[in-house]
This record gives C-alpha cells, sequence and structure tokens, in this order.
C-alpha cells in the first residue's frame, strides 16, 4: 500500500492550512485554527523524537487467539427493541441529513 | 459508623451482622452530600442506592445466597456503561446518553451484590492526567482541594480517599488509574491487558487501555480481581486466567525476588522528593528480602510519543462514531447537509479532545502514516522486547508513578507537552501490556506520592504479593478531609 | 487495449450471524431497524466479536478461487464518515504487515485467460440510506441498520478483463462457485455488488462504484468503455476519477468526493487480535469443500457417459446437480439428468417457481424408471414432470389421475395400428419397400394415443402387422 511507504525529505511546519485540513477530515469545526496552531505544533513536533528511536527493523506485533476461540455462529436478538431508546424519526428509521452531490 | 474500612471489612463486618449495608450506604451518601460539593469526585449519584442496599439487606437476614460484595458501595467511572443510567465520559457530547445495556465489570459486580453508588467525574472521555479536562468542571484533591487529584479517573481516586465509596473501578489508558491513585494516597491497579472485559468501556484507545480497580488496600485489588477479571465472549482481546485467586497467597512475601530500578524512569526531570521516596521504597523492598539492582529499558525516553501518537490515532477513530444521529444531545438535523451537520454537532467536544482529535487525524493520514504511527508501533514492539528481555532477569520492577508531586489547578492546562511528561513513568506498562500498580507510599508538603511496581504479563498474582508486601511496611496520615 | 478490473462484493448469506454480533445475517425479513444491537449500533462502548463461521466461509471461498491463505489474518479500520456506517469507520482487511487478508493472490481461468485475483477480504456490511423527497432540496435521507454488520467476502481481480463479456462469463463463473459453496445465494436482491475500475488505451483509470447487481455490472462496465471511447475519438482527455452507477438511468455519473474523504486512514482494528488458523484446520476446511464444478462435470461425463453439453448446464447449478446427485443410480443417471435438463429446467425457469416447486429427488427416481420400464412414453413424461412440481404426488398417482400410462395392451394396440394401416395405404407401401420410413407410422399410431402408446409395442406390432 502505498500509504505506508515512508514519505522522506522534510516535513514542513504545522500550517493554519493543515489544521483546516485536518479538522474537515476529523469533521470537526474549529473556529479558530490559529488558536491550535500552536499546541499541535508543539505535539507534532514533539513526536519528531520518534526518528531518533531506530526502530526501522522492528516487526509490528500484534495478540493473536486461534480461530477455534471465536464465536459460533449463532442468531441471538437482542433483548428489547433497541430502536426506541434511540434517537429516531418516522416510525423506526434513523433520520441523516441531507447527502451532498 | 466508621466509612474508613477497606472491602474486605466491609463484606467481613456485614457477614457478622455488625453493619448493615443500608446503614453503610446511606451513610456514605451523607458523605458524599457533605464533601462532594467541594471535591467534585461524582457527576451523578443512584438515587436508589439505599433502597437497593435495604434488599440485599433482606437477603442476608432471609439466608438466601448473598453475592460477595453484600451491598457494598462502588463508584464507577462515568466512561463504563450501567444500564439505563447516563454515561457521560464527562462530555457534553453524550450529556444525555442513557447506555441501553451493561458493561461486563458491571454484569459481573452485580451478580455479586456490589450497590453503584454514582458515576465518578474525569478527563472528558479519559483524555487527560489531572480531571480538569472535564466537561463539567475539574475535581479537587481531598489532600488540598487547591490541587488536581490526578487522572483520568481523578473522581474515582477522590472518592476512595474521600469515602465517598468502599472501592472504585476507573480506567487506564496511559496511567489514569494509577495516576490519581498516587496523587491521592489510594491504591491503584493496572492488570495485564485482556485481563478485565473492556466491554461496556467506552474506547479512548483500545488496544492498550484496561478497566483497572482503585481502592484502599492492595488487598482490595485482589477482592476486585476475583470478581470482574476473566475471560469474557464479548471481548476478544481478554485472556483466560483460568479463574485464580488473587488473595490466596497474597502475604507469600518477596523473599528472595529479584527487582529492577528503571533508572529512564528516576532521571533528573523527577521531583527530588519524589526520588527520595523511591530510593526509601527500595531499601524496604530489600529489607524485605528482594534485592534490587538498577536497569535500563531504552525505550523508555520515546514511550511518550508512541503513545500518544497511538492514542491519538485510535481516538481519532473511536471517537468518530459520535456524530448525533443515533443518539447524543438535542440538535435537529433540518436543514443541514451532511458534513456540516457532523462537523457543527462535534464542536460539542471539549478543547483537548478536539486537539487530539486534530492529531488523530494528523499521524495516521496518508503523508504521515509512516512517519509518526509506523514508528510508534514499532517502539512500542521493541519496548516489550527491552520488558520481556528485563523480566528474564528480573521478578519485578520499581519506579515512582509519577515524577511529579500533585501540581495546582490550572498549573500546567496550557502546556501540553509538559503535561504529556508526566505520563513518562505510566505509559510503558500500557504500551506493553504489562500489569503495574500504585501503592501510597509517602506524604511530602502535604501531597501524596506513590511507588509503581509491574511485573511481567500474566504476572498479576505475584504482583499484587509483592505490592501487599511494600504496603505492609507503609504507614501513612489521614487524609485532612 | 481495454483493461477492467472488479472489486466484488459478496454477503455471506449462509450464515446465521452478523460478522461481529448476534444479529441476523439475514436482515431482510425484519421491520426498518429491528436486527440491531449495541454492537452492530456501534453504541459507545460496544466491541466486535468476530463471527467464527464468517472467517470459516470466506476461506473456502479463498482456496476455491486458488488463493493463498495466510497463516494469521488481521482486521483493519477504513475510516470516512457517512450515515449508514454506525462507527463510521468499517472493519476490512488489507495486506499492511504482510498478507494478513483471508486470501491472499489467486487467479481463475475465464474463457481460456487467465484472471488474477488480488485478494480477498472479510468486512462489514453498511446500513442501508433511503432518501426520500422529491428534489434535492427537501430531501430527507433515512437510514435502517438491520444491514449494517452483515459479512461481506470482497473479492479484488487484477486489471485482467480486455471486454465486457469476459467479465460476465467471470460473474457466471463466480455466482455458480459461490452457490457450489454453498457460502451465498447470488440471486438475493443485494446479496452482490460491484465496483469496476475501467481503462482504455491511453486513458487513466476511472472507477465506477456502486453497482448494485451483476447484471448491472456488466451494463456499467460497457457503458463506461462506450464513454472513454467516444472521449477518445474526440480527443477529450479521459481524467482520473470516482464515478457511481446509477441505475435508474444505466449511466456512470461523476462523483464529486473531496480529497480528504479519500484519506481513510487506515490502522490496525485492535478490538480484534490476529486470528490464527493453523494448517490443520485449512485442511479440515478443504477436506469438507463441496466438489468442484468442474471436477463434478467430469465425473458426469466418465462416469455416466452423459454428453458434455448435458454435463455442464447440469453440474453448474447447484440446485439440479443437488437433485442430480441425490436422485441418481449408475443405471439411471443418464436418464435423470436428461429429465433434469431437458424437461425439468425450462418448467421451473425463475427463483419464484423453483421455490414453490414441489419436486424431490424420489420423484425423478421414480419418473425416470416409469420410462425406462416402459410404463410412460418419454413424451407424457414431460406432462408428469408438470404435475409433480405442481402437485408433489407421487408419480403412479399421476399416471392414473391424468390417463397418461402407456397403451401396452396388445389387443388395444393392434386395432389402432389397423386403422392406421388402412389410412395409409402410401406410407405402408412405402415402409415395405424402405424400412426406415416406418417412423412415420409410428408417429400417426402416437398421434392418435397422444403420446401414450408403448413405442417399442408399437413398432415391433406395426412390422408384424405390415407383413
Amino acid at each position: 500500500m502505498e500509504i505506508w511507504i515512508e514519505h522522506l525529505g522534510v516535513r514542513k511546519m504545522v500550517t493554519e492550512e493543515d489544521i483546516e485540513h485536518v479538522s474537515k477530515l476529523m469533521k470537526i469545526n474549529v473556529t479558530n485554527h490559529a488558536e491550535y496552531v500552536d499546541k499541535v505544533r508543539a505535539m507534532i513536533n514533539y513526536f519528531d523524537i520518534l526518528d531518533s528511536a531506530g526502530v526501522e527493523s522492528e516487526e509490528v506485533s500484534m495478540q493473536e487467539i486461534s480461530i477455534s476461540e471465536l464465536r459460533e455462529d449463532k442468531y441471538i436478538p437482542f433483548d428489547e427493541k433497541l430502536i426506541e431508546k434511540l434517537n429516531h424519526y418516522k416510525g423506526t428509521y434513523v433520520r441523516a441529513p441531507k447527502m451532498s452531490s | 459508623m466508621n466509612l474508613k474500612i477497606s472491602a474486605l471489612e466491609f463484606v467481613q463486618q456485614v457477614q457478622d451482622g455488625n453493619i448493615s449495608a443500608e446503614d453503610f450506604v446511606a451513610k456514605t451518601i451523607e458523605q458524599i452530600q457533605s464533601v462532594d460539593e467541594k471535591l467534585h469526585a461524582f457527576l451523578s449519584v443512584n438515587e436508589n442506592a439505599v433502597e437497593q442496599a435495604r434488599l440485599i439487606d433482606k437477603k442476608i437476614k432471609s439466608g438466601d445466597k448473598v453475592g460477595a460484595c453484600f451491598g457494598m458501595p462502588i463508584s464507577i467511572k462515568d466512561n463504563m456503561c450501567i444500564k439505563n443510567d447516563k454515561t457521560t465520559c464527562a462530555s457534553k457530547m453524550l450529556e444525555n446518553f442513557i447506555a441501553p445495556y451493561d458493561a461486563t465489570v458491571i454484569t459481573k459486580l452485580k451478580q455479586q451484590d456490589a450497590i453503584f453508588i454514582g458515576k465518578t467525574n474525569m478527563d472528558e472521555f479519559a483524555m487527560g492526567l489531572s480531571t480538569e479536562f472535564s466537561a463539567f468542571g475539574p475535581s479537587r484533591n481531598p489532600w488540598n482541594p487547591e490541587y488536581v487529584p490526578g487522572g483520568s479517573s481523578g473522581g474515582s481516586a477522590v472518592s476512595v480517599s474521600a469515602f465517598e465509596c468502599v472501592t472504585s473501578l476507573g480506567s487506564d489508558t496511559g496511567g489514569s488509574v494509577r495516576n490519581p491513585a498516587s496523587f491521592c494516597s489510594v491504591v491503584g491497579y493496572k492488570p495485564t491487558y485482556g485481563l478485565i472485559s473492556r466491554y461496556g468501556l467506552i474506547s479512548y484507545a483500545n488496544s492498550i487501555e484496561q478497566i483497572g480497580p482503585i481502592t484502599r488496600t492492595v488487598k482490595d485489588v485482589a477482592f476486585m480481581l476475583n470478581i470482574i477479571a476473566g475471560i469474557d465472549p464479548n471481548d476478544n482481546t481478554t485472556i483466560d486466567n483460568k479463574g485464580e485467586d488473587y488473595l490466596s497467597g497474597i502475604d507469600s512475601g518477596i523473599e528472595g525476588k529479584k527487582i529492577g530500578i528503571i533508572t529512564d524512569m528516576m532521571t533528573d526531570g523527577v521531583d527530588p522528593a519524589v526520588l527520595s521516596a523511591t530510593k526509601d521504597a527500595i531499601s524496604k523492598l530489600e529489607g524485605l528480602g528482594a534485592t534490587c539492582e538498577e536497569v535500563s529499558i531504552d525505550m523508555v525516553k520515546y514511550s511518550v510519543a508512541a503513545y500518544y501518537t497511538i492514542t491519538a490515532t485510535e481516538a481519532g477513530s473511536n471517537l468518530a462514531r459520535y456524530d448525533n444521529l443515533r443518539y447524543g444531545y438535542d440538535f435537529s438535523v433540518e436543514g443541514y447537509e451532511f458534513n456540516s451537520y457532523i462537523s457543527k454537532a462535534r464542536e460539542k467536544f471539549g478543547p483537548e479532545v478536539t486537539r487530539r482529535m486534530i492529531i488523530g487525524g494528523f499521524v495516521p493520514s496518508a503523508g504521515h502514516a509512516g512517519k509518526y504511527f509506523l514508528k510508534a508501533l514499532k517502539v512500542k514492539s521493541k519496548l516489550t522486547k527491552e520488558l520481556d528481555e528485563a523480566f528474564k532477569k528480573f521478578d519485578l520492577l520499581v519506579a515512582p508513578t509519577v515524577p511529579v508531586l500533585p501540581f495546582k489547578i490550572g498549573e500546567k492546562i496550557n502546556d501540553p507537552v509538559s503535561l504529556f511528561l508526566i505520563d513518562i513513568n505510566t505509559v510503558t506498562a500500557n504500551l506493553t501490556g504489562k500489569p503495574a500498580i500504585s501503592i501510597p507510599y509517602s506524604i511530602s508538603n502535604g501531597l501524596p506520592i506513590g511507588i509503581q511496581l509491574f511485573a511481567n504479563s500474566n504476572q498479576d498474582k505475584l504482583l499484587l504479593q509483592a505490592a501487599y508486601a511494600l504496603e505492609q511496611t507503609v504507614k501513612l496520615p489521614e487524609v485532612p478531609l | 487495449m481495454t483493461k477492467i478490473g472488479l472489486e466484488i462484493h459478496c454477503q455471506l448469506t449462509h450464515l446465521k450471524s452478523k460478522l461481529f454480533c448476534s444479529c441476523k445475517a439475514n436482515y431482510r425479513e425484519f421491520e426498518i431497524n429491528e436486527n440491531v444491537c449495541p454492537v452492530c449500533m456501534g453504541l459507545p462502548g460496544s466491541l466486535p466479536r468476530l463471527n467464527q463461521e464468517a472467517v470459516k466461509k470466506a476461506t473456502i471461498i479463498a482456496m476455491a478461487l486458488n488463493c493463498s491463505t495466510p497463516e494469521k489474518i488481521a482486521f483493519f479500520r477504513k475510516n470516512y464518515f457517512y450515515p449508514d456506517l454506525t462507527k463510521n469507520f468499517q472493519i476490512t482487511q488489507l495486506n499492511i504487515y504482510g498478507d494478513t487478508s483471508v486470501g491472499g493472490k489467486g487467479s481463475v481461468i475465464v474463457d481460456g485467460k487467465k484472471i488474477r485475483i488480488t485478494r480477498i477480504q472479510l468486512e462489514e456490511d453498511p446500513g442501508r440510506l433511503i432518501y426520500e423527497g422529491s428534489s434535492s432540496k427537501n430531501q430527507i435521507t433515512l437510514v435502517d441498520y438491520n444491514r449494517a454488520g452483515t459479512p461481506l467476502v470482497e473479492i479484488v481481480t487484477e486489471p485482467d478483463f480486455e471486454n465486457p463479456k469476459q467479465v460476465r462469463e467471470f460473474l457466471n463463473i463466480l455466482s455458480d462457485l459461490l452457490e457450489n459453496l454453498a457460502v451465498s445465494d447470488p440471486g438475493l436482491d443485494g446479496a452482490m455488488r460491484a465496483d469496476a475500475n475501467v481503462s482504455i488505451e491511453g486513458g487513466n483509470k476511472v472507477e465506477v462504484k456502486n453497482i448494485g447487481s451483476f447484471h448491472d455490472l456488466e451494463k456499467a462496465v460497457h457503458f463506461e468503455i462506450t464513454r472513454q471511447n467516444s472521449l477518445h475519438s474526440r480527443d477529450i482527455s479521459i481524467i482520473q476519477e470516482t464515478r457511481h452507477w446509477d441505475d435508474k438511468r444505466k449511466i456512470t455519473v461523476s462523483s464529486r468526493s473531496k480529497e480528504e474523504d479519500l484519506d481513510y486512514r487506515y490502522f490496525l482494528e485492535g478490538d480484534i487480535p490476529w486470528i490464527t488458523i493453523d494448517s490443520s484446520i485449512l485442511e479440515k476446511l478443504k477436506s469438507e469443500m463441496p466438489e468442484s464444478i468442474n471436477s463434478k462435470k467430469e465425473r458426469y461425463i466418465s462416469k455416466y457417459n452423459i454428453p458434455e453439453q448435458v454435463a455442464d448446464v447440469l453440474s453448474s447449478d447447484k440446485f439440479y446437480s443437488d437433485l442430480f446427485e441425490e436422485s441418481h443410480s449408475d443405471s439411471n443417471a443418464k436418464e435423470i439428468a436428461n429429465i433434469i435438463t431437458t424437461d425439468l429446467m425450462g418448467l421451473i425457469d425463475t427463483r419464484e417457481k423453483r421455490e414453490s416447486s414441489k419436486i424431490s429427488a424420489t420423484h425423478l427416481r421414480d419418473l425416470a424408471d416409469a420410462i425406462t420400464s416402459g410404463k410412460i412414453s418419454r413424451n407424457s413424461s414431460k406432462n408428469a414432470l408438470y404435475e409433480i412440481v405442481k402437485t408433489g404426488n407421487n408419480i403412479s398417482q399421476i399416471i392414473s389421475d391424468l390417463d397418461l400410462g402407456n397403451v401396452s395392451d396388445e389387443s388395444e394396440l393392434t386395432g389402432i395400428i389397423q386403422e392406421i394401416i388402412t389410412s395409409e395405404p402410401q406410407a405402408v407401401e412405402q415402409a415395405k419397400s424402405n424400412p426406415q420410413t416406418i417412423n412415420y407410422l409410428v408417429g400417426k399410431v402416437m398421434q392418435k394415443t397422444k403420446g401414450k402408446a408403448d413405442p417399442k409395442l408399437t413398432l415391433d406390432l406395426l412390422k408384424k402387422l405390415i407383413e
């Protein structure tokens, strides 16, 4: 996957545009981007310490379990009408805002 | 009635008929009413607690089978779901969220006749280490209300420390149980990853966090683990502890055990009072027959950066579900387009959560994934290897729980990186999945200091034995409420 | 050269529960938002609980498509906001840290051409969006999450197809294969969906998403190639873009997706450990796999001497090949294959007819016996089959109810034949000089008896009576 290929070269400083881009990506209105720039920049800059950890050759590891420990394929309905406890609309639909495009 | 008793003492006294659960719970509610206005440990208090305790007393009187908790009042961090109760994560985003199901730990405690006395305050979505980032106002340290109680499970630690419950459940993502336990002079436990089910714990950074008990004594941790630990079909990451009894043999001592002193957690940055308390504890451990020796864990200095990279990434994803469509607060979709609605609805997140989500959008995003996130995962792997290596030589490791003393409310809130570094001694246990405990050790200028012990994965029982042994050497003043 | 690659999403419709919770995998029978629980609704604190059988079924598909199967599989989160996703991420698979998808590289031969499979991944289906309101201005979006969490297998191919015909052929093979493996029912509405990427010589790659059926997939690919060729012939450059299939207008339409929506921030799903599938389990799955369509076909030809074309049709449809397997013996195999492929397939040619049909293996066996023993003519057997499908009655009852039994009474048949000889003197003369033409007279007898005359007896009697 190309997204995992390391991007070499000098990384630019965190800018207001970056904050705007990422806040859009994460779907949060950030009204004052400038307010976030310093703190986020400080945090991101701190992460640069990872460059000197010398871990390039390490492998990523994860907890493992056997397929035989997984849930059996059985239908068990939830014991109550969950939708009644959640936001609902027009009977039992969930309503979303209109979609663009 | 004495509220200052341990869980084991409570059970004994109810069993002996010396006290009733109802009286004790009623008295606990009174205590909450008298101190919580000042301390703000609770976000909500269970109005039916006394009634529930009365029913348990009835069961006891009529000779019915009664669960191991005998109506003990327990407080629960407000990021664990109790069916039909509000579960807010101290966030405006979930201000009105009523959980429609019980977390596994709640189910287990209900089966053992525990009373949930209330839901405790925390940093919003557990992001913080001072409880100052609660959307509903900070909790205060019972030892000195000008000071933070630590966090993110600050409310839980305060409630145990100020006798507003007997024990509490917190959650520990990077020290969130141990840090406030240290700051409030109570015991805080972060188990081996997978020992306690996370089903019903609202995720912050799911790959490293665990629910952990906050108690007055080490034995009480063992008592709680006996109830809540073990494999859970609802959580694929839980491990089978084969019904381990953590209380039996807890007084086995540490004679002949080898203990490594983590030098990377005792550097110049550590407060001198904390350093000297730790050295004192080490000599106590030696006095108990253990041999202590320094050990260096190289990756510790990268651990905080790795920790924040991983947690921000996972948080960014875990918190994506809060789009206000299926549950949340009152805000109509009428007239909005999807993206603008979601972005507007999510303005309810507090500034710290927003910051971490922005970081969580940065570090795993297409351009940066290799640079930050993958490296963080590799640091995590290497750190784990280093600890595994250390545990070949040592049975246990020791370090201060927190490198600093409790600080004043507002003192560090605007300096994210200096807040980061307070986590340096606790995040290692989370990144490696190893169990760790904070034991109240001393008081310096009226502020508590905790000592942290680590053991290898699945050595929770050994860890509790060592903690118990150290605890027996400590005599601390009572909290000046 | 035109290059087409496919991403095929196939629901594992034969499972009982969803991929990560115990709600029902077949969501089709529920009221709106009735088939949901805290897990598939993505409620705070809920965790995925992986369905063991889903991993096994996906593995079987991988093996059947000649894909490698790894020792451990991993799950990843694909992060994006959309109202049909309850968590605003989809749990899926990728090969980031080595091959950890349920299926690795594989291939299928289509029309003599090798189509390479890139990988096979197991993932969750999102909910369903319903748009109400006539104009985009007063549009209302409604969501039904009954489908959310349904187990999906995504089959990703390399861009190895050169034309829509190969695509169609591949889809046919794939449908039959999935059905034969008893993992999915491709005929169920929404069970098969696809995305395609299409590029022509000298043009950029265009992704076409949101194709709701195999039928439309072929159309969409065809449309896209035509569209691109038309642009190309007018010297208009083909831009790299994502388009979606408009199934009402049957055209592809450009999707205006923003750049940030495409940054999925994939990372490991920490709530699901890596799943190890040891070789003994793989062996067991392999040994339990249903016989492949090809192997069935070969067996029908070599063992029963069934013509290749018949064997081909019979083996590729699980419904019929199951009926065949259950009903046939060494002696009647050919007859049963014949009944199924020449008569039965025409009688129950739709899903509804199949489902309401009352036919069983016993019926087929009895019918074949009745034909070979001469109790019923091949001609009448068609009528009998129609009755079986409709009523489910047994064959002897049907023969007597409808009077389909052969006329095999020698004196009755002799009478009929003599009538024919009298009325067809020319034909009788011809038959005497050229025995081949006697069939004309047999036909006349059949006509008279409405096809019920025992053919062998008729012929014998005719020959005797003419001489």
